[in-house]
């Protein structure tokens, strides 16, 4: 994804948070679930079609101290995979 | 997040039965919803039930079971299950099976969300089926059933085993296994609630009955690859009263949670909605009012209701303790089973329950299923 893409999570996915921030993304027309990390969660919270790569990674570097130097391409990463699931798209 | 007995509640329910109708065109004698307190006069309306699917939304419950009385009554049925769809919930639907058409069949297949439909089939043949329901509903059940094949609707088939059919489980497992070539079945047997509480004579399992249904249950289950299961019944007796009369034997210290009323977990993951739209911990503790949809607050009462906190603590509470377990050589490998039976029979859920007694159905001459003598320990 480029980073002025502003992603944009398919609004019939229901995150639901569970334990220690962690969150189960399930897919109602599916039937599957997946396990979603805090970090991840995070992002998925932000894919709303406002935030392009670049907010979300600002964002993400006021919550969390010390993101390693190549956080950018995990999220972007993480995006992408998103994407590929027909979990996410990006606004026009 | 909350902690209650070492076990972590979630922030939410993630599945919830909603009984949508009060009513139903049979009358079974051993139906366990009539006479019960979940026997409330009115339904509530499609504006009522819709709006609290938004509230289900909101607090990302992933999966509703629409129950009754008989879901299919309900001349809005379409419309409850397109405001289900809406809201981004899967669901699965308890049903008798006989008003099942193939026009509904078809829109249920249509939601794409539909995980099964359960139908009760106790027969394999008339006779046993409609002993205790209404003449012609078998018929009408197949057919009902043909149709959710036909649309390739997941289908579960629940047998309940009482007096009348407890002879006729060899050609049931082969009228559902091998005729309707479904890929399994379920049991579970009359048990002491609703109607059945007027009619446990003529129609719950004797001692004799139950030590046959078990050894009966786990042949078949064995013939057929385990395509039978069961939660309660003679099925799941069989399998953990052996497990536990093993351990006994080899003197183990305990089974894992075991010891203590730890039977059941579903206060942790679910809740109910009765008809009139009071909410339970579950629908077969129906006496139990939480508060009422639309009013109170779904994840305040999962959250904060006292009876909820009641529930999910008495796996702490220990069988030792109780004058009905004293000298039970099976406590450290027993779970003290359904808080919901053990309240119709006495009065109280967080006790454990007289009809699932290993010790109790062994004095009264109860036998554990053997083979050629020996224990079937491998199930």
């Amino acid at each position: 994804m480029k980073s002025d893409d502003r992603p944009l999570a398919d609004p019939m996915l229901v995150l639901r948070e569970e334990f220690d921030d962690w969150a189960i993304l399930f897919d109602p027309d599916t039937g599957d679930s997946f396990g979603v990390n805090p970090v991840s969660v995070f992002i998925f919270k932000h894919l709303d079609g406002r935030n392009t790569l670049d907010d979300i990674m600002h964002k993400l570097s006021v919550e969390c101290e010390d993101a390693p130097d190549d956080a950018e391409q995990y999220v972007a990463e993480f995006i992408d995979s998103l994407v590929q699931k027909g979990f996410a798209g990006f606004e026009q | 997040m909350k902690d209650e007995g070492n076990i972590r509640v979630m922030k939410s329910p993630k599945t919830v039965e909603l009984s949508i109708t009060n009513r139903c065109n049979l009358r079974c004698i051993y139906c366990a919803h009539f006479t019960s307190d979940g026997d409330q006069g009115s339904d509530l309306s499609t504006a009522e039930w819709l709006k609290f699917f938004v509230e289900l939304n909101r607090s990302a419950v992933l999966d509703v079971t629409i129950s009754g009385g008989e879901p299919f009554m309900r001349d809005d049925l379409r419309e409850l299950i397109d405001g289900i769809v809406r809201n981004r919930m899967r669901f699965s639907i308890l049903s008798n099976g006989t008003l099942i058409t193939d026009e509904m069949a078809a829109y249920l297949a249509s939601t794409g969300r539909c995980d099964y439909v359960q139908v009760s089939i106790d027969g394999s043949y008339s006779g046993p089926h409609d002993a205790f329901r209404n003449n012609g509903s078998f018929d009408l059940v197949v057919a009902g059933l043909k149709h959710l094949q036909a649309h390739h609707l997941r289908v579960n088939v629940r047998v309940t085993i009482h007096r009348h059919n407890v002879q006729n489980l060899d050609a049931i497992a082969r009228f559902l296994l091998e005729d309707l070539n479904l890929p399994g079945f379920s049991t579970n047997a009359a048990s002491y609630a609703g109607l059945c509480r007027s009619y446990a004579d003529e129609v719950q399992l004797t001692v004799d009955d139950r030590s046959q249904a078990m050894e009966t249950l786990l042949r078949l289950n064995k013939q057929y690859n385990g395509r039978i299961s069961a939660s309660a019944g003679p099925l799941a007796e069989a399998k953990h009263w052996l497990e536990m009369e093993d351990a006994r034997t080899e003197n183990r210290a305990k089974l894992p949670n075991c010891g203590s009323l730890r039977s059941c977990g579903g206060v942790f993951s679910g809740m109910a909605v009765r008809a009139d739209g009071i909410m339970l911990p579950c629908s077969q503790m129906p006496h139990i009012e939480l508060g009422r949809i639309n009013q109170d607050h779904l994840v305040d009462v999962w959250l904060t209701h006292p009876e909820f906190k009641r529930l999910r603590e008495r796996r702490a509470i220990l069988l030792e303790d109780f004058d009905f377990c004293r000298q039970c050589d099976y406590i450290p490998y027993c779970r003290g089973n359904c808080p919901a039976l053990a309240y119709n029979i006495l009065g109280e859920e967080n006790h454990p329950s007289p009809d699932a007694c290993l010790k109790r159905f062994l004095e009264a001459g109860g036998r554990l299923p053997t083979n050629n003598g020996q224990l079937i320990i491998d199930n």
